[in-house]
């Protein structure tokens, strides 16, 4: 016991003040560090937060323009709903003029619905049976959503009007059915819409129609043509069962 | 011998310290740019917001406004028989285009993304999920059924309609909708349930894939119109002489 003692205050003898300096000096620092440290520790949770935020922005701006470009439409098709209440307006009491006007709404509607023969420039997909892939209604459905999704006005497949309640159906494997009408390949799907972003669509890369459908061995053509001429739908467009809402 | 272990040690201390300070400098920096970003985000946010507002008031009006000019339209074509029957013939055509509010009998189909945790999703956890080509499916089977008019999670099928997926969001006429899809169909009603149950359905198969899929009959069913513009630049009529 005495000689621990003794070794002990050996020791502290030994420590000069130089040492004890020392000692300090780098205590103080590592405990600056520490601190330092624990600090940004705190900045760097916050920074996964705002990294978080900051991949939000590009969505935020693709929200602000869709709802902009919403808004356009609706102002356009609201001026001119104005405009035609106005030309209503002008012409009560002359019916000749009335009827002209409802003439040339009604051409407009029958137009979208499909009830007349249109023209415009557009595109021609061609599809094609080969020895590896078949096209099938699907294929052909996948197709339509495409170009609808491109901005296509008027479609038609083997010259049969495609409208909004028409269906294509696969029968036995052999035929494709649309509308109750049997066709079969080539299948020339013609198209009526913005040109360039019809063939944009349709032409990317890996996402695109023709680009998936190329590299999975089907064979398809496209064309652009100034000119496509589409048929007007054949049979009867009605709703028996649709009655106008009341809210 | 002592001293010089002590003087290691805290030498090794303080260079781990300096290290792990630079590598946080430089998160700091990248910090205090996107703390700046922050606050133009919200600004975004409040933009996006200003302008969904603006869409929507301008909306109502235009529906306010398109019913004004239905009543113009009738008033002014009340003394032509040509001119009144072709008005009612306008509004059918809005009616099947889908620019009008409508009602009717038919069918409810609800698919939902199946349990992840099922025996199926764990070989393949796609099967059980809903996709757009199922949409896309369905739609295409209700319209073989002679649907009328239909509509998936308050979304109108026109024309002009595409269901696409953009990552893994699926979107009717542009807008995010997600699982479960409520699709309302309206048209004769016994040929619509018939066809969509029947054995070898699109929906038989769906459920067989996992997919919780229900069918249900219903009566009245209310569908809205359409709530964007159909508007035609490219395709213009031929005219027969």
């Amino acid at each position: 016991m005495e000689k621990l003692k003794e070794k002990l205050v050996d020791q502290f003898k030994k420590i000069t003040l130089n040492d004890l300096a020392v000692a300090i000096v780098l205590f103080i620092a590592c405990a600056t560090l520490i601190c330092i440290m624990f600090m940004q520790f705190k900045t760097v949770e916050e920074t996964d937060i705002a990294d978080l935020e900051s991949m939000r922005e590009t969505e935020l701006r693709t929200a602000l323009s869709e709802w902009k470009t919403k808004y356009d439409t609706v102002a356009s098709e609201l001026a001119d709903t104005e405009k035609k209440i106005n030309e209503y307006n002008d012409k009560i009491g002359n019916d000749d003029d009335a009827e002209k006007l409802i003439n040339k709404e009604l051409q407009q509607s029958n137009l979208i619905l499909g009830k007349t023969d249109v023209f415009g420039e557009g595109i021609v997909v061609t599809l094609r049976d080969n020895d590896i892939k078949k096209i099938s209604a699907n294929d052909l459905i996948e197709l339509v959503n495409e170009l609808r999704y491109a901005g296509a006005e008027a479609i038609s497949i083997n010259d049969i009007r495609i409208i909004q309640t028409t269906s294509i159906v696969d029968i036995d494997d052999k035929y494709i059915n649309i509308d109750g009408r049997r066709i079969a390949s080539p299948y020339i799907v013609k198209t009526i819409g913005n040109q360039t972003y019809l063939s944009s669509v349709l032409n990317m890369k890996n996402s695109g129609f023709i680009d998936r459908y190329t590299s999975d061995n089907y064979s398809v053509e496209y064309e652009m043509r100034k000119r496509v001429e589409i048929l007007k739908y054949n049979g009867e467009i009605v709703a028996n069962h649709l009655m106008e809402g009341e809210e | 011998m002592k001293k010089n272990q002590i003087a290691i040690t805290l030498g090794i201390m303080c260079f781990i310290l300096t290290i792990g300070i630079c590598i946080q400098l430089k998160t700091m920096n990248e910090a205090s740019s996107t703390a700046s970003r922050t606050l133009a985000d919200n600004e975004l946010r409040d933009q996006v917001l200003k302008w969904k507002e603006k869409y929507e008031n301008t909306y109502d009006i235009l529906k306010e406004r398109q019913k004004r000019l239905e009543e113009v339209r009738a008033i002014a074509t009340q003394n032509d028989t040509a001119a009144s029957a072709k008005q009612e013939q306008l509004k059918q055509n809005n009616i099947i285009l889908g620019l009008t509010d409508v009602q009717g009998d038919g069918i409810i189909i609800e698919v939902a993304d199946g349990n992840p945790e099922s025996i199926i999703a764990t070989i393949n956890p796609s099967s059980v999920l809903v996709h757009y080509y199922d949409l896309l499916g369905l739609v295409n089977e209700l319209n073989n059924a002679g649907a009328e008019a239909i509509e998936i999670n308050g979304q109108r099928i026109v024309s002009t309609s595409s269901i696409t997926c953009e990552g893994t969001v699926i979107k009717v006429n542009g807008e995010k909708i997600g699982s479960p899809f409520i699709i309302k169909a309206i048209g004769s009603q016994g040929l619509l349930y018939g066809s969509i149950t029947r054995a070898g359905s699109y929906v038989e198969a769906l459920n067989d894939y996992g997919v919780k899929t229900n069918v249900t009959k219903a009566d009245g069913i209310y569908i809205e119109k359409y709530k964007g513009v159909i508007n035609y630049e490219y395709a213009k009529t031929i005219s027969t002489k």
